[in-house]
């Protein structure tokens, strides 16, 4: 569920600029906006600021402001080049030659060129198997620097999300001889081409990034075509949401994100301004489809008819930080048609009760029903300890048992619930993703990771062979297509219930001002400078 | 004395050894593997077998538990998986919070809760009396996250004069040092009083008062000494247990400390560093406990160690 702070990184570059014009100073920044500083909360230490060693999102979210990728996700889902200035694909679709930007230095005074790259990308593959980029990177046949300012990656076979996975923090470029410099060992010694570089790392305390006053290279939509304004950025570790809070009221920190039963009362406060965006994902209800009974297919959709998406967005979220869901890829990613929702099973009772009936769960004197060989019917929802996921479990237990089902609940800390699933030690599950892919699916729902991602253990002959195509697809149009028909035949066979999106509300102190949003609601900072 | 302290230290080695093998093997009955959770929810099979491998948790336990005694034997307790760092330099970076924290806990604790309760034993059946133990009833009543939380309210929202979080400066030690004293003070209220009330029916303190002694002297010097044994085993082991962190002082404050550092390493399976944690844990409590038995021959002489 953390997967949107991870890349988020890519969206704070990619500002939408229309900031007041003001005297330049060096490099194209105003004098007079810069200074000041934003305080962040961080709920845990990052584990490493290592962007190979690690799949931690507060990790991730600090590679955004230190580390550059090649290219970034634009406002409407295109690619466009940050440290590339542009690149070509072969036919074949195997190669992709990358011009880079001239002219840019990392934070040591290296230069940025096509060996740095290589260097790169040859560690990941080296060192990389906690990167969430690391299988991508496993299809790399080879990584040649042919000039100073031409860079080739030479796939295996081609890869549609290797765009994708080229904008996340993680391919973030870094600079060969800092990390010689520091024997390797870079979690504490981050150096890249970024608007920030890391002052101070205060364990268990506070992780500060200074401006990085030589940076000149934003992408071109920003107003800002200089370093950035705000002088400090801090992170500050507070696991505590109450005191998270406190320190939001005290001035401590500046950004929080907020829970439903606090909004009304920053919402009402002058000093901040509620931002409202989507998560690159959803949370879903998920069935144990590889053993019985779930394996039958019209179990599932009955019992996906007895599930009321719109109650949980309403008890849990209170209609405001969530949106209802009806299709696997969630709205705020690309691939997302609203034309699949006349193949959603929707909410009906009395479908649900009928499907059980054809099926044999008939129901006692109790109300509740039974297999057809008459043991008592209580299939097991197995969940993670979260307060959120706690509520949904209670509603959907509710919404079971008015069709007669009685769900039992399990919740799991996140780690022995990750070591549950691919044991299949549930009937249910329920959980989110987060990952701005179409191809997500190669993860969730694929054969290939019945042992590990794909955690409701579907493996669908057909829709493999659809995930296969979207994932060597480079043609958009087509590849949307190969989307839409996976989408439906998903929706058909119910593997999953797509429940809803999350929808974050981030409280932002108003002395930032020009702060930008995209569509999907992410923040972009470049542009923004403190009020002293 | 010092042969007794030397022979105490040699005794704690097979301690420790045992909790290292008690923890390993406590470890292993913890559901969900460091090479999953690292991995994330997006990895594949081939991917958490090759962070398995890295770590080394593919080899047998008997294997795994050896390669960690031999590094324990020249001086490291391994690497954090997460971090990749040192586990001795991540507590090392730790524990000075900790320790300050237990300190300042431990002192003011001591202090006050000592105070009060030689206040109840003096006035004892009087005003004084009811007050003092009133109060203690409601530091033992009290939970400490709820004293925390309304210190921050009081004094950090309301009246501005101390930090929400963090340890950046002296003022952010007042309010978890404070949260962290109220229930050790309220306990050694009522341990002093007690232990006080029965010192002071004691001959020996009727002949001081016959000699003359002024009733300040009586009190501080004769009864005081002897009523302090069964605090002194208190403040010990309340010592022993702050050096293990306290864990919601730590989260609620944001507090940099091992307590915070101990249960994030549970959660993320980095079995290196809950192994470093808890002998830290043990070696703590065995100190604590051994200058408790120190403590106890100089307050009383006629406790001798051969």
């Amino acid at each position: 569920m953390n997967r949107i702070v991870r890349l988020a990184p890519a969206l704070l570059l990619a500002a939408a600029a229309c900031a007041a014009p003001a005297p330049t100073g060096q490099g194209g920044t105003p004098a007079s906006k810069v200074g000041g500083s934003v305080t962040f909360v961080a709920t845990t230490d990052p584990d490493t600021l290592d962007l190979h060693q690690t799949s931690n999102p507060v990790s991730s979210t600090i590679f955004g402001w230190i580390y550059e990728p090649l290219i970034y996700q634009d406002l409407d889902n295109t690619y466009k080049g940050l440290l590339a200035e542009s690149w070509a694909v072969s036919s074949d679709n195997r190669a992709i030659t990358f011009k880079l930007r001239k002219g840019v230095t990392f934070t040591d005074g290296s230069p940025f060129n096509a060996e740095a790259v290589k260097f790169t990308f040859e560690r990941l593959v080296r060192v990389g198997a906690k990167s969430p980029i690391f299988e991508t990177f496993k299809n790399i046949a080879s990584a040649e620097a042919k000039d100073e300012t031409t860079f080739v990656l030479n796939m295996k076979e081609p890869s549609a999300p290797i765009f994708h996975d080229l904008q996340t923090a993680y391919a973030g470029i870094l600079s060969p001889s800092a990390v010689k410099a520091a024997n390797d060992n870079i979690g504490r010694a981050a150096v890249g081409t970024g608007p920030y570089k890391l002052k101070e790392f205060q364990t268990g305390q506070q992780i500060t990034l200074e401006r990085n006053a030589d940076y000149k290279w934003p992408p071109a939509l920003f107003a800002n075509r200089g370093a950035p304004y705000i002088q400090e950025l801090r992170y500050r570790v507070i696991p505590e949401p109450a005191t998270q809070l406190a320190a939001l009221d005290a001035g401590e920190v500046d950004v929080l994100g907020l829970a439903a039963k606090d909004l009304a009362r920053y919402s009402a406060d002058g000093r901040f301004k509620i931002y409202d965006s989507f998560t690159y994902g959803l949370t879903y209800l998920g069935f144990d489809a590889k053993r019985p009974p779930f394996d039958n297919a019209k179990l599932r959709q009955a019992l996906s008819r007895a599930v009321n998406k719109s109650e949980i967005v309403q008890v849990v979220f209170e209609n405001k930080l969530a949106k209802v869901s009806c299709c696997p890829i969630a709205e705020s990613i690309q691939g997302y048609d609203p034309k699949l929702k006349d193949f959603e099973l929707g909410y009906d009772v009395a479908k649900a009760k009928a499907g059980l009936d054809e099926l044999g769960y008939k129901a006692g004197a109790d109300g509740l029903r039974a297999t057809p060989d008459g043991k008592p019917f209580k299939p097991v929802l197995y969940t993670s300890t979260s307060d959120t996921h706690g509520k949904i479990s209670t509603l959907l237990q509710a919404q079971f048992k008015a069709v007669g089902v009685d769900l039992q609940i399990k919740q799991l800390e996140a780690g022995a619930l990750l070591a549950a699933t691919p044991k299949a030690e549930h009937d249910l599950y329920l959980n989110g993703y987060s990952w701005n892919e179409p191809d997500m699916f190669s993860l969730f729902l694929s054969c290939d990771r019945i042992a590990s991602s794909n955690r409701v253990l579907y493996c669908n002959p057909e829709l493999e062979a659809l995930i296969r195509a979207g994932r060597t697809e480079l043609d958009q149009g087509k590849r949307m297509k190969i989307y839409f028909d996976a989408q439906k035949l998903t929706m058909q066979e119910a593997p999953w219930q797509p429940l809803y999106m999350p929808v974050s509300k981030t409280a932002i102190n108003v002395k930032i001002q020009d702060l930008k949003q995209g569509q999907a609601g992410g923040l972009y900072w470049h542009d923004a400078w403190v009020k002293q | 004395m010092g042969r007794y302290v030397l022979r105490r230290l040699v005794l704690a080695l097979p301690v420790l050894l045992g909790v290292s093998v008690a923890v390993f093997l406590m470890i292993e009955l913890v559901p969900g593997d460091p090479a999953t959770v690292l991995a994330g929810d997006t990895a594949s099979a081939d991917q958490v077998e090759r962070i398995r491998h890295e770590l080394g948790l593919d080899q047998p336990l008997p294997v795994q538990y050896l390669r960690f005694v031999e590094r324990l034997a020249h001086g490291s307790l391994g690497e954090s998986t997460r971090t990749h760092r040192e586990v001795l330099l991540e507590i090392a970076e730790r524990f000075p919070y900790t320790l300050a924290l237990a300190l300042g806990a431990v002192t003011l604790s001591t202090v006050v809760g000592v105070g009060l309760g030689i206040l109840a034993a003096i006035n004892r059946g009087r005003a004084g009396d009811h007050v003092t133990m009133g109060i203690a009833i409601v530091g033992l009543s009290v939970p400490t996250f709820l004293l925390a939380i309304v210190g921050i309210i009081v004094f950090s929202l309301a009246l501005h004069w101390l930090p929400v979080t963090g340890a950046r400066t002296w003022q952010s030690y007042i309010l978890p040092i404070v949260a962290l004293s109220l229930h050790s003070a309220a306990v050694k209220a009522r341990i002093t009083r007690s232990s006080m009330l029965e010192v002071l029916g004691q001959e020996y303190l009727r002949t001081a008062r016959a000699k003359g002694l002024r009733e300040r002297l009586v009190i501080l010097r004769h009864a005081l000494k002897n009523a302090l044994i069964p605090v002194t085993t208190i403040v010990g082991l309340q010592f022993g247990a702050l050096l293990g962190g306290a864990f919601i002082i730590e989260n609620i404050f944001g507090w940099p400390g091992v307590g915070r550092l101990a249960v994030q390493a549970i959660f993320n399976r980095d079995f290196p560093l809950v192994q470093g944690t808890v002998l830290l844990v043990a070696v703590a409590y065995l100190l604590s406990n051994l200058v408790v038995d120190v403590l106890y021959a100089w307050l009383d002489p006629r406790i001798r160690y051969g």
